[in-house]
């Protein structure tokens, strides 16, 4: 009789294990109540994402003053100092990519500033007619940072090359006019953006603590989880090295027409994500409440040590297997694509630290799904 | 102890019947040798062949690209490629322009469905060739600009750009959905694994004294088996072991069983798809047309479930993306749903020997999806939606949210 009921009673327990379909964290009792998500949200709005944005439109503002000098006075001088504001503005723009979010989203702004191989024949046809419309989404692979490469490192060998495109060509206006516009565009986009987070979306975003697909930190969670998937460890690292296809892309780097910045790019963006995980400051070394100290809260506990501890370790594992690749990913993929490979390694593994164990932690769904690719 | 192994095998038998979903029954396979890939020889040489449905699928690969080549391609061209005649230089592949072969011919086509319904097949196909003058009529001249409710264009959706008709309609998605059904998934369950072409003419004698084709190695009735095994597996990289790169080697069934595969629910169905083509194989070698027919019978099943589980996963896609206003990602799906939709009516129900869903229900799904307003998909309600695919997963024995989700 005994024995009937215990094993009844696994049996039953069995075959809810077999059979219950993983509906990963829907089960999970909402442990987050108790938390300051008000207080993460202003910290992550007034302390963060605030801040990133205002440093980058003050870049933006001065890579399109660069850009007009350079029109005004097509040089190798003007073309240098060009690209010097090119550099610092794509190195800043690294720190606002992952917040996708409110104007952002709708603009689709990641996709316009940074969309990249370009499409170097559609450019020149668009240079050559002076016809285009940067707002239509098939337009997405023309502008950005990655058009503006091609326009200021791409079109020849050497500076005298390059300059040549707008001064004696004949059609140097057109490259001036889209030049121009590329970069008037970028900070027409950054100051919407911006405007919009200083006008109410702030206000909005941080009085939206609810726990639902809905509240702005699954949104912004997911925004910054899918940022860290797709953009970084993928765009970065992952679609070059050839993770995805059948054979290596190192013509799909980052910045594959300045050769020597990929690695300072990827590095910029994988130090912004862990600063972001952990609540810092975006002008200087205070921190507040973040992931980090959410999960910390929780006590989530993996494998004997807490997950936030975890998951800074792997963004330094990362970072430090970063380090050893060649500033140039594309010469790095064409002589040693291993050690590109093991940094998306790296990668992929807070990939599933961050999507999986911390939204569990959290009780986050993740709200998009994985394209078929057609 | 003896307590406990009683005990144990309950809870197994248990388990077993609660959860399995695989009906195949127990077999007397004792005399029919299945080899571990799908490699079959007589003499030494293979007796293995369904080129015929590798080129199908090769031409509609370049078909669908061809949709969306605004450069050169026109009603003619694509129309063309659809319905090619031996020697047209219709394709990019100098092999599909030598071959008589093409896809259009095949479309709802099979013997079981169509001998005797000419003007239903002849309304399909009339069908396909709308979505191809669609696309160049309506879609071309709006490809630069931007679509609205009830306006031709573009629209975003992640770093792709989509290109839809005034309802919201993607026609190169619509066309490659329904031939899944209409093509693939018809010529196999209702043309290649129906009794009434394996046993067609003198095939079981021929097969029964191993008459093979004049100048091939195989008997009819192992080559007919083998062209139902080519519309899913006719690109894959290795054909005798396939489900190795499930779901990469097309664009069509192969995709989507690979995708149904993916997802925990349905995690045996590639094998147990690629088994009782293997085990039906064997058994037409071994004369035993029981087994090749329960082996059919799974297929026919299987396959079936696939096209439905597809279908509610697209729309289910479809209403929560259009609940976030991403009209771009949501129309590329509610289109994608929108053809398996209507391949619904190429499935086949073993108990009733017809399609699970007949040509009036699939007519009012898809009619259904685009009567909500004007401007069908831009006026998509959601509750149209859950009606259709709770309609669809109630024939089965999935449910919609275990097909909703890739996990």
């Amino acid at each position: 009789m005994k024995h009937w009921k215990l094993w009844s009673f696994i049996s039953i327990g069995l075959l809810i294990v077999a059979c219950s379909k993983d509906n990963g964290n829907e089960n999970l009792p909402p442990a987050n109540n108790n938390f300051d998500r008000g207080a993460m949200l202003l910290n992550w709005a007034d302390n963060i994402i605030v801040p990133a944005y205002t440093s980058f439109k003050t870049e933006a503002e001065n890579l399109n003053n660069a850009a007009t000098v350079y029109s005004n006075e097509p040089t190798e001088a003007s073309l240098q100092s060009l690209r010097a504001s090119w550099t610092a503005a794509y190195i800043s723009f690294q720190k606002v990519s992952m917040f996708e979010i409110g104007k952002a989203e709708e603009l689709r702004y990641r996709n316009r500033l940074n969309i990249y191989p370009s499409n170097t024949q559609k450019i020149e046809d668009f240079v050559a007619t002076g016809s285009y419309d940067l707002a239509l989404p098939s337009t997405m692979d023309v502008q950005g940072f990655p058009a503006i490469d091609y326009l200021i490192n791409g079109l020849g060998a050497t500076d005298t090359e390059i300059v040549s495109f707008y001064t004696t060509n004949g059609n140097a206006l057109g490259y001036k006019n889209y030049l121009g516009t590329l970069t008037e565009t970028i900070l027409q986009l950054t100051t919407t953006v911006l405007d919009d987070w200083n006008a109410n979306f702030r206000d909005v975003f941080v009085a939206n603590t609810s726990s639902s697909a809905t509240g702005s930190v699954d949104k912004l969670t997911n925004d910054y989880i899918f940022y860290f998937e797709k953009s970084l460890r993928a765009g970065k690292v992952g679609i070059p090295a050839g993770v995805f296809s059948q054979q290596p892309l190192p013509e799909n780097v980052e910045a594959r027409y300045k050769k020597d910045f990929s690695k300072q790019l990827m590095l910029t963006a994988v130090k912004a994500s862990q600063d972001f995980f952990n609540g810092k400051y975006f002008n200087n070394n205070t921190t507040g409440e973040s992931f980090k100290t959410y999960l910390d809260f929780l006590n989530s506990i993996k494998n004997g040590e807490d997950l936030g501890g975890l998951i800074n370790a792997q963004f330094n594992a990362a970072e430090t297997q970063a380090n050893e690749l060649n500033n140039n990913f594309a010469l790095q993929i064409e002589t040693d694509n291993t050690k590109m490979l093991s940094t998306y390694d790296e990668l992929q593994r807070n990939v599933i630290l961050l999507k999986v164990d911390m939204l569990q932690a959290l009780s986050i769904n993740v709200d998009y799904v994985d394209a078929d690719g057609d | 102890m003896m307590k406990k192994m009683f005990f144990t095998a309950i809870i197994g038998s248990l388990i077993f019947a609660s959860c399995s979903s695989d009906d195949e029954p127990i077999t007397e396979t004792s005399n029919i040798e299945v080899p571990s890939n799908y490699t079959f020889e007589r003499d030494g040489q293979s007796t293995v062949d369904f080129s015929g449905q590798t080129t199908r699928i090769l031409m509609a690969e370049e078909i669908l690209n061809s949709f969306t080549d605004f450069e050169n391609t026109t009603v003619i061209s694509l129309q063309a490629m659809y319905a090619h005649q031996e020697g047209d230089l219709d394709f990019s592949d100098a092999a599909l322009n030598a071959s008589d072969k093409n896809v259009r011919s095949k479309t709802a086509a099979s013997q079981d469905y169509f001998s005797a319904n000419t003007t239903e097949a002849a309304a399909i196909r009339n069908l396909f060739d709308s979505y191809i003058s669609g696309q160049v009529n309506e879609v071309f001249p709006n490809k630069d600009v931007l679509a609205v409710a009830g306006s031709a264009g573009q629209l975003a959706d992640g770093t792709k750009t989509r290109y839809v008709n005034a309802k919201g309609l993607v026609y190169n998605q619509m066309f490659a959905k329904s031939l899944i059904g209409a093509l693939m998934a018809d010529q196999m369950l209702n043309n290649y694994l129906s009794i009434a072409v394996l046993d067609a003419d003198n095939k079981v004698a021929d097969n029964d004294n191993g008459i093979t084709e004049d100048g091939e190695t195989f008997t009819t009735m192992e080559h007919n088996w083998d062209e139902a095994y080519g519309y899913l597996y006719g690109t894959s990289v290795d054909a005798a072991n396939p489900n190795v790169t499930i779901g990469g080697d097309d664009s069509f069934l192969n995709d989507y069983l690979g995708t149904v595969n993916a997802d925990p629910d349905f995690s045996t169905i590639a094998a147990d798809i690629f088994d009782a083509f293997k085990l039906g194989r064997a058994a037409i070698v071994a004369k035993d047309y029981t087994v090749r027919d329960t082996q059919a019978a799974i297929i026919r099943q299987k396959i079936s479930e696939v096209i439905a589980i597809r279908a509610v996963y697209y729309l289910q896609q479809g209403k929560n993306l259009l609940a976030n206003g991403d009209f771009g990602a949501a129309f590329q799906n509610l289109s994608e749903g929108y053809g398996f939709v209507f391949s619904l009516r190429f499935t086949r129900n073993q108990s009733t020997d017809t399609s699970f869903f007949s040509t009036s229900e699939v007519d009012g799904f898809t009619s259904a999806l685009l009567a909500d307003g004007l401007n069908g998909f831009w006026d998509l309600e959601p509750s149209t939606l859950d009606s259709i695919t709770e309609a669809i997963a109630a024939k089965f024995d999935f449910t919609v949210e275990q097909a909703a989700s890739a996990n």
